[in-house]
């Protein structure tokens, strides 16, 4: 049975939530602690947390998404006030010594964060999998590595030197598609062949679907998401919008990511074909609160211009099975 | 009838410093002795890690009095009549137990009362809660958690966090002095490589429950290593992935899931 919390609202279970990770280090600015760290060593991160404990954090790169996350799910109580579909977003910490304050500064926040995992030492990957993670996200490439290893999308995630304000009511999530959406099997053709081969590659397998990329499982739950607004007559007013912001042109090489796409019976609002052009200004019109891409030149690139762009390392990975069309529990409560 | 026999391959602790934890012998070893001796039980590996947070104890500091002190109880009557199997076999797996002591199942909480247990484990789901009820502080060996080196000890959020009304039932007095003696054991290492790790994990209740019981435990005495608030999510995948030794609460209902 779901778990009241605050008497407010209940709280979902992971396994039927699309169950976020996200490290401290990104939802909240942990720099000057982190250089402590580095510089003077763990005793002295300790003693320096302890004493700055009532001190709240400020907001880091994750934070405008975590609450794009909460408003989603506000609306989404007041559709389906019985659902589990909702979006649990599970503070991930690593670190001794940190866990009273962080709790401190999510309450001085007022995010609706009631699931923590605070693994003192211990690696997150266990716990990740326990959580039954559609995505996690973290400032340790290592981490995400290894994570991408187990089947668990992943991305790093960086903080742009000045981060362009975005919306407060509509999430907007920005995906690359080789390598990220798609598998990377393309773009080893471009890599070591070139653009010429990579064109005559597309046209002639323009029919074919692409593989599975890493995050093709968090489209799809965003999918499933956004099914439940239109299915309420909401699809104009969708609180999620997704995009694909892809260095394909418009030719056979859009088109094939296109059919892949609706191959899986995936939509996505809206489709960028850059043709190789620089991924920074159109994410700026968009203004994403989250922009997944497998390149760090397009990282940095969005980064530049003030978005919030996380990185997706290739790895040989295999993804966990996982049903997104799950039903909703119906349950009756007090 | 009690009886106790002390161990003479082993060092005697000092009875006032020390932390005496009782782990019935039927759980250490399992059943059937074959050969006079018996195989290893669920509670071996628990055994090694307290041994090995003794040691580590005495490699910082070779005078430390602040010691697990591990007794063995047997209950069982089979047991009791293979009574010097139990120590032959103690003696040939090396297990660092000073005294065995031998009762009848009515009399064993008087046994534990005797010899001052501060902990007692036991994998029978009747003689924890009874010795809990008597205000002796009792956990169930989880059987089914693969073994660390480490010792890991969990406590269960949603028995830490009192109501400060009423007198103090017993077996909370017993899990208030063992906090603050694991607290000080623990202070002993750093925050990396300690053979000893302290686990909370919260159930029911959001973050603040989670809070509080970080704070009520730190007024007792003891940090925390690991948190988890888990806002009603199932427990046993994080069990298995948390892999406690022993799990602490008031009540016996954190063992249902």
């Amino acid at each position: 049975m779901p778990h009241m919390i605050r008497k407010i609202c209940f709280y979902p279970r992971p396994q039927n939530a699309v169950t976020i990770c996200v490290s401290a280090r990104v939802l909240f600015n942990m720099e000057k602690e982190q250089q402590i760290y580095e510089q003077q060593g763990l005793e002295d991160y300790i003693k320096y947390q302890v004493e700055h404990e009532t001190e709240p954090f400020s907001p880091g790169p994750a934070f405008s998404f975590v609450k794009a996350l909460e408003a989603v799910n506000t609306r989404l109580r007041v559709l389906y006030p019985k659902s589990e579909e909702l979006f649990d977003v599970v503070l991930m910490t690593n670190n001794h010594s940190e866990k009273t304050r962080l709790i401190n500064t999510i309450k001085h926040h007022q995010l609706f964060i009631e699931h923590l995992c605070m693994t003192g030492g211990n690696s997150p990957i266990g716990y990740l999998k326990a959580c039954h993670t559609n995505l996690y996200l973290s400032a340790d490439p290592v981490k995400v590595r290894e994570a991408l290893e187990e089947g668990i999308a992943a991305a790093t995630m960086f903080t742009p030197e000045k981060m362009t304000k975005v919306s407060e009511t509509q999430l907007r999530v920005a995906f690359d598609g080789d390598a990220v959406l798609f598998s990377d099997e393309s773009e080893r053709i471009y890599k070591a062949h070139g653009l010429e081969k990579f064109f005559e590659h597309e046209k002639a397998h323009e029919n074919k679907p692409l593989g599975h990329g890493p995050l093709k499982g968090f489209l799809e739950a965003l999918g499933m998401l956004q099914k439940k607004f239109y299915g309420k007559g909401q699809r104009m007013d969708c609180p999620i919008r997704t995009y694909l912001v892809t260095a394909r042109d418009a030719g056979s090489a859009g088109y094939r990511a296109l059919n892949t796409l609706c191959s899986w019976g995936v939509e996505i609002d809206e489709a960028l074909f850059l043709s190789g052009s620089s991924k920074g200004p159109m994410l700026e019109k968009i203004r994403p609160h989250i922009f997944f891409d497998d390149q760090m030149t397009h990282v940095n690139g969005a980064l530049e211009m003030g978005t919030v762009a996380c990185h997706v390392p290739n790895v040989a990975y295999n993804p966990l099975e996982r049903d997104f069309k799950k039903k909703p529990i119906k349950r009756k409560y007090i | 009838m009690v009886s106790t026999i002390q161990n003479t391959d082993v060092k005697q602790k000092d009875s006032a410093r020390a932390v005496v934890v009782a782990v019935s012998s039927r759980a250490v070893f399992g059943s059937g002795a074959g050969d006079g001796l018996y195989g290893m039980g669920v509670a071996f590996p628990l055994l090694q890690a307290l041994q090995r947070v003794n040691e580590r104890l005495l490699e910082e500091n070779p005078a430390e009095s602040l010691l697990f002190d591990v007794v063995l109880i047997t209950t069982d009557s089979q047991q009791q009549q293979q009574s010097s199997s139990i120590i032959s076999s103690t003696r040939h797996y090396g297990l660092e137990v000073s005294r065995f002591c031998f009762s009848s199942e009515e009399d064993f909480i008087e046994s534990l009362i005797k010899n001052n247990v501060q902990l007692f484990l036991s994998t029978d789901r009747n003689e924890a809660p009874q010795a809990s009820q008597k205000g002796v502080l009792s956990a169930l060996l989880d059987r089914h958690v693969a073994p660390s080196e480490q010792l890991r000890v969990m406590f269960c959020g949603d028995a830490v966090v009192q109501p400060d009304t009423g007198p103090m039932p017993a077996s909370r007095q017993a899990a208030q002095s063992f906090s603050a003696q694991l607290g000080e054991m623990r202070r002993r290492f750093g925050m990396l490589d300690s053979p000893l790790s302290i686990v909370l994990v919260t159930s029911r209740g959001g973050r603040e429950s989670c809070g509080g019981a970080l704070r009520t435990l730190r007024s007792h005495g003891l940090s925390v290593d690991e948190a988890y608030c888990l806002a009603g999510a199932p427990r046993s995948p994080i069990l298995s992935v948390i892999r406690p030794h022993f799990l602490l609460s008031d009540s016996f209902s954190c063992l249902e899931d």
